[in-house]
């Protein structure tokens, strides 16, 4: 058992009120009911907690059960236990998150937005590489497994050609926007004044001189992150369009857009 | 006006009920399943609309009297027919819905800070709100506070209102029996706990069903269209769409604003069709949005998710909340939102 988890789950527990710690153990249900009960729940705390990380080190407790454990104790409700047994995954994510904050020492990594599927690579993420700068373009990964899911009877070439574009896509984006975090913009608004100008039916609006008349605007807590991650997710073309990279460049995020 | 297009049978989107659904209320039900069947061998070639315009109906409607119903969110439900409603007992449903309240907050089921017992429930009808003479009269619940002093006749302040209506409610009135009102279509205004409470009383004394109704990207893209395509003598709102784009480690808002002029031109210029709206012709209209900005962006709007229109008629949100703000075209946008409202309920 790690050496995080064990303190993990040694600080969990001396959170716990004596007289709910044995409530809260077997809703954690991890160590046997017949084991809890050889357990003698009088002695002093320390030694008390010292016993019980020994007993699940024996049981080779995972950090999931470090953040069950967790989880049970800030929300001790014991009527909701089928409801909680039902959001299990969140509430996991969210002690994970909580358990974190708590065991790592770097604490640039407390805002983490963590939504992916794949719990054991942001394990990984965040215990084996915390020394490095969160790199925000990780958050592709999971589209990128999920792409390559592809129908096997499909043809290698295409397969290949996927992963080739995926791969030029990442280039691109990398290059514009480099690897560093991006400042922190909350928003660019656009006036367009431009003409219509289609390439589904040339007719439409054809003999009209005016311009469009557009405002666009962009929101977002993190703009800049957000747009870096537009292209890799397959919403944007690579390269992006030359009106929103200017932004980090021209420092600026106002802009008139007129006809030649 | 006359009897509102409703060719298609089949849904328009999205999937169709599993029978399991149909085990909720037997007798209305099953009705609605014999107009189904007998409806499903015809399926039309693509859905159209006609373009709302004033209804005769609505000439004859007081301005005045409906206004409070103009530039105010509501939330929208779609709720399943009434069984045994009277409307000459709304009197007495005044009383027992008061009393209901009253008991519920005691219990503390609802308890705000600072909630004043003193209220004061009345329902009525809102004369005028139908699109044929067919459709039952709109029914108006607003509760509000008692004036404190004794001394003041006049009534408090308005603290929530609901209002039910069936604007061209055909295909839902022809199922169903006498016993049975149909107003599908509840929109309200104000807290939620109230909501909930009015929506349990009326759950429990007519036997019938709310469910919220959301409004996917398909019909705010329709609803856009449509209410581009209204005629106005001048607009007092920009035409704007809201995108969602769910794939960013942050969320992304794209506002996308045009000026109703603009909106009217491009719309006017996709047009084909004189007083009906289609499918290729939303389409269209949608796509020379998208291809506009893409050729600025390089982004493909269609790949993310529509969540808000909003024009001089009226604006539209996912969640289910309208605003309307045009009162001669209030019937059509209603009519729209009866067609989704009786959709879910199917």
């Amino acid at each position: 058992m790690d050496e995080t988890v064990a303190e993990f789950i040694k600080r969990t527990i001396l959170k716990i009120r004596m007289n709910e710690l044995l409530t809260i153990l077997k809703a954690w249900d991890f160590l046997p009911e017949n084991q809890l009960q050889t357990i003698n729940f009088r002695q002093r705390k320390e030694s008390l907690v010292q016993h019980l990380v020994r007993l699940c080190e024996e049981k080779h407790a995972s950090l999931n059960d470090a953040a069950l454990l967790d989880i049970i104790c800030e929300d001790v409700d014991l009527f909701d236990m089928k409801q909680f047994k039902n959001s299990f995954k969140k509430i996991l994510q969210r002690a994970l998150k909580n358990a974190l904050t708590v065991a790592s020492k770097h604490h640039q990594i407390v805002k983490m937005d963590l939504r992916s599927r794949y719990l054991e690579s942001l394990k990984a993420i965040v215990f084996k590489q915390y020394n490095q700068t969160f790199e925000t373009h990780n958050s592709t990964t999971p589209l990128q497994e999920r792409n390559l899911g592809l129908d096997i009877n499909m043809d290698s070439r295409i397969i290949h050609e996927n992963i080739a574009e995926k791969e030029r896509v990442q280039q691109i984006t990398q290059k514009t926007f480099g690897d560093y975090p991006q400042p922190q913009l909350e928003f660019a608004q656009y006036k367009l004044e431009t003409k219509f100008k289609s390439d589904l039916n040339g007719s439409i609006l054809a003999e009209r001189e005016e311009p469009l008349r557009c405002l666009i605007k962009f929101s977002s807590p993190h703009l800049l992150e957000a747009l870096k991650s537009l292209a890799p997710a397959g919403i944007a073309d690579a390269p992006l369009s030359p009106l929103l990279t200017c932004i980090p460049n021209k420092r600026m995020n106002y802009f008139k857009i007129r006809d030649k | 006006m006359d009897s509102y297009d409703v060719s298609e049978s089949t849904p328009r989107q999205s999937t169709s009920s599993r029978p399991e659904d149909y085990f909720i209320s037997a007798t209305f039900l099953q009705k609605r399943l014999e107009s189904v069947r007998k409806q499903t061998s015809f399926i039309p070639p693509s859905p159209r609309r006609k373009i709302p315009h004033c209804s005769q109906l609505q000439e004859d409607v007081d301005p005045q009297k409906v206004a409070f119903l103009l530039h105010k969110q509501w939330t929208l439900y779609s709720l399943t027919p009434l069984y045994k409603f009277s409307y000459s007992s709304i009197k007495e449903y005044s009383r027992l819905l008061n009393a209901f309240i009253v008991a519920e907050k005691q219990k503390g089921l609802a308890v705000e800070v600072g909630e004043d017992f003193n209220i004061k429930v009345i329902f009525s009808t809102l004369l005028g709100i139908k699109g044929t003479q067919k459709d039952p009269e709109a029914l108006l619940v607003q509760i509000l506070s008692k004036s404190q002093l004794p001394s003041e006749d006049r009534e408090g302040k308005v603290l929530w209102t609901g209002w039910f209506c069936c604007i061209f409610g055909d295909s839902l009135l022809e199922t169903v029996s006498e016993d049975f009102t149909c107003l599908p279509l509840f929109l309200a205004n104000g807290a939620e706990s109230n909501t909930a409470i009015i929506g349990t009383w009326f759950q429990k004394t007519f036997d019938c069903y709310f469910s919220p109704l959301a409004i996917n990207a398909f019909n705010l893209s329709w609803m856009a269209a449509m209410w581009t395509a209204c005629k106005m003598d001048h607009y007092v709102a920009t035409t704007e769409f809201l995108w969602s784009v769910p794939c960013s480690p942050q969320s992304l808002d794209i506002s996308y604003a045009i000026h109703p002029e603009d909106a009217k031109a491009l719309w006017d210029s996709v047009h084909k069709t004189p007083g009906e709206v289609t499918q290729e012709e939303v389409d269209l209209f949608m796509d020379c949005l998208y291809s506009h900005f893409h050729r600025h962006f390089k982004i493909h709007l269609s790949a993310t998710r529509l969540v808000r229109v909003s024009t001089s008629v009226a604006s539209a949100h996912t969640d289910g909340k309208i605003k309307i703000l045009c009162h001669k075209y209030l019937i059509g946008v209603l009519a729209y939102l009866t067609e989704l409202a009786i959709f879910q309920i199917e």
